[in-house]
């Protein structure tokens, strides 16, 4: 399927107070898509969302909007439309008249005005709130007046910056779903930005992975999930043991002292890699039977199942099992040749993937600070 | 403890406030005497009315609040919009202590300064009346302003900062964007502004009597030469009116903004109540 460009960013870069906030970004953005800016906190995010929708110039490069470039087109004159991260409702206005908003700037017929906004409240599940104050709705429902209040506008593209942040979990999840339908109904581009991995797994078509102002891994949610083309990529979705390893020969990794059967090739002879295994892809066998062997050394329940800390030639893995075993216990572990990820050997090689130093607690911790860094 | 507390706090507002109830009482009195209430009247009220001059004085306050009211809520509000978007904070901080500077001066500093100003640019210019209805209100519009930019400036530093972009995104023109989101949003900040501009302005004797010629006297300048000659019962009775006036005023202003603060409070306490309901389900 052949699908129009609606957005392209050319080698833009952008600098704040001469510090470089995005560099050299190149992407597009096919209509009708929902993609997600998926990097974590400061790497640039809302940044890239104020370019396209013109609150910020690109110190560098081109934004073309359906093959136009729109560098000089002020925000008022985009068919973009903003879902902003704390709403930006209009505190004078009540529910009825932040939705009309926009078509009262058209200068539209009050019946008209009036149709297109019921027809809105229904699409979000607000009917009868139309005489409602904005400030005494609640988070979610705040949530879903900006979002109408966009939609209403029937803009090409809908940037949405992390607009589930401030609900909790349940109802991020209810809203997770209705999104989604609403962006699939509707047939509006979204562009959606978040730093919860799991959010953007779920919900989108296309996943760009961000760093430090630079795109790492554009594709859908099962290639970023499954090919991670850098250990910062493979880091920042899911749980990942990443280790050093060595392409003795196509389909031959040689990692943790051992030589697996794997199913990447066209790597040079020899050549220096970073491996990839999912927690959930290592089976837990006996001693005599496993490829590796390791002490545990710690072991949380997790509901589902539970994740065991392994110390293999002093390197700790993660894996999750459905199977018990007791710290202390010295066990084996099998891999199947397409649970090894191969990937070439990045900037990011050897800052991530021991789990070492993991606690529930410490992890507990730095959600803590990524919430204040909001 | 706490006994002790409610008597003291009573004697002091009584204390405060007893010289003033004592005036207004005594502007019914239906004597002139100073000492004993010898019964209930309007006459002072009456005599009052008659009095050309006090008319002429009043007429010439309202005009003069009203005009200084005007323009010191324009040049104030025009001050905060132009230094709402300012990022360096050193230099707003140096702006806020300029325009805290007026409001902390002696009045007899402020007012003694501004009549020397006048009558050197008035010398300058070869005028006759150095001092009249126009340095007044030069001279209450000066210090109304800072009272206007402090209810006003605030205001913007509440208001969500994306408000304007939202404004934008759904098609507004910047100067759009003011008026329909920026402006209703500090608006209740102009109008407390105005009111307490208006006050100060009805208000002010020290200033006044610097900065005012023979032939533009305003209320307080009236009571006050009227004072040295002998004190009538009637400038109790102008002085009972100014009090009621003010206080009027007072409360107005300080009910649209406590309003604003009661509505908060109550949106607050209800997302907070969803919120836990939004929680159990
Ligand atoms: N207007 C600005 N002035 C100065 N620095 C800014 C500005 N906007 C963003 N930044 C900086 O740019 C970096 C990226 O910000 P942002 O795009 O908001 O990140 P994200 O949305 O991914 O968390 C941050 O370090 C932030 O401090
Ligand atoms: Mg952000």
């Amino acid at each position: 399927m052949k699908q129009e460009k609606v957005i392209q960013l050319q080698n833009i870069s952008k600098s704040f107070d001469g510090e470089k906030i995005l560099n050299n970004i190149n992407l597009y953005i096919r209509d009708k898509e929902f993609i997600t800016l998926l990097g974590p906190s400061g790497c640039g995010k809302t940044t890239m969302l104020r370019l396209i929708a013109g609150f910020e110039t690109p110190d560098e490069g081109t934004i073309l909007f359906e093959g136009k470039p729109i560098n000089d087109v002020p925000p008022y004159q985009r068919s973009v439309n903003t879902v902003f991260q704390k709403y930006a409702l209009f505190p004078h206005l009540n529910v009825f008249e932040n939705i009309a908003f926009g078509l009262r700037l058209k200068k539209l017929p009050e019946e008209q005005i009036r149709k297109q906004v019921k027809d809105m409240l229904a699409l979000v599940n607000l009917k009868g709130f139309e005489r409602r104050n904005v400030e005494r709705l609640s988070g979610g429902q705040q949530q879903r007046v900006a979002i109408a209040r966009a939609l209403i506008n029937h803009p090409k593209v809908l940037l949405l910056d992390e607009p589930l942040a401030a609900l909790d979990l349940k109802l991020r999840k209810d809203m997770q779903v209705e999104l989604k339908n609403m962006q699939k109904r509707t047939g509006i581009t979204f562009i959606y930005v978040t730093h919860d991995q799991e959010e953007a797994l779920s919900m989108s078509d296309t996943v760009m992975v961000i760093a430090e102002g630079e795109i790492q891994q554009i594709g859908t949610p099962t290639d970023i999930y499954n090919e991670p083309v850098n250990a910062f990529v493979a880091d920042f979705i899911g749980e990942s043991n990443i280790l050093d390893g060595v392409m003795t020969a196509d389909y031959k990794a040689t990692f943790s002292g051992h030589t697996f059967d794997c199913v990447d090739s066209g790597f040079e002879k020899n050549e220096k890699v970073d491996i990839v295994v999912r927690p959930e892809d290592v089976d837990v066998v006996p001693c005599e039977r496993g490829m590796l062997v390791g002490d545990v050394t710690g072991v949380t329940f997790k509901g589902v199942h539970y994740e065991i800390i392994v110390d293999i030639r002093g390197f700790k893995w993660m894996i999750q099992s459905t199977d018990y075993v007791a710290p202390g216990d010295h066990i084996g572990l099998s891999i199947d040749p397409d649970a090894i990820h191969v990937m070439k050997k990045s900037r990011f090689s050897n800052m991530f993937g021991d789990y070492s130093s993991f606690s529930d607690e410490l992890e507990k911790l730095s959600d803590l600070s990524e919430e204040e860094n909001e | 403890m706490k006994t002790i507390n409610k008597i003291y706090t009573v004697l002091i507002l009584f204390m405060l406030y007893a010289p003033i109830l004592v005036l207004m009482l005594f502007s019914f009195n239906s004597t002139s005497n100073t000492g004993v209430f010898t019964g209930f009247s309007f006459y002072w009220y009456r005599e009052l009315f008659r009095s050309a001059a006090a008319f002429a004085a009043l007429k010439n306050t309202l005009v003069l609040a009203i005009s200084s009211a005007v323009l010191s809520t324009l040049i104030g509000t025009m001050a905060a919009i132009g230094l709402r978007k300012m990022r360096n904070k050193y230099v707003k901080g140096l702006i806020t202590s300029v325009t805290n500077i007026p409001m902390m001066n002696p009045d007899i500093v402020t007012g003694i300064s501004m009549m020397l100003l006048f009558v050197f640019v008035g010398t300058m210019l070869g005028q006759q009346d150095k001092l009249n209805f126009w340095t007044l209100l030069i001279a209450h519009t000066t210090f109304n302003i800072p009272y206007v930019y402090l209810n006003v400036s605030p205001k913007f530093q509440q208001m969500d900062k994306h408000l304007p972009e939202a404004a934008l995104d759904l098609g507004c023109t910047p100067l759009q964007a003011f008026f329909k989101v920026e402006l209703p949003c500090i608006f209740s900040g102009i109008v407390t502004g105005f009111i307490i501009a208006f006050t100060m302005s009805l208000d002010d004797f020290v200033i006044s009597y610097f900065c005012s010629g023979s032939d533009f006297q305003t209320l307080p300048i009236l009571i006050y030469s009227m004072t040295k000659k002998e004190v009538t019962p009637d400038i109790y009775a102008l002085s009972t009116l100014m009090i009621v006036a003010i206080l009027t005023l007072l409360i107005l202003s300080n009910l649209s903004g406590s309003k604003e603060e009661r509505a908060k409070i109550r949106a607050l306490r209800k997302k907070r109540a969803a919120a836990r309901k939004e929680a159990k389900a």
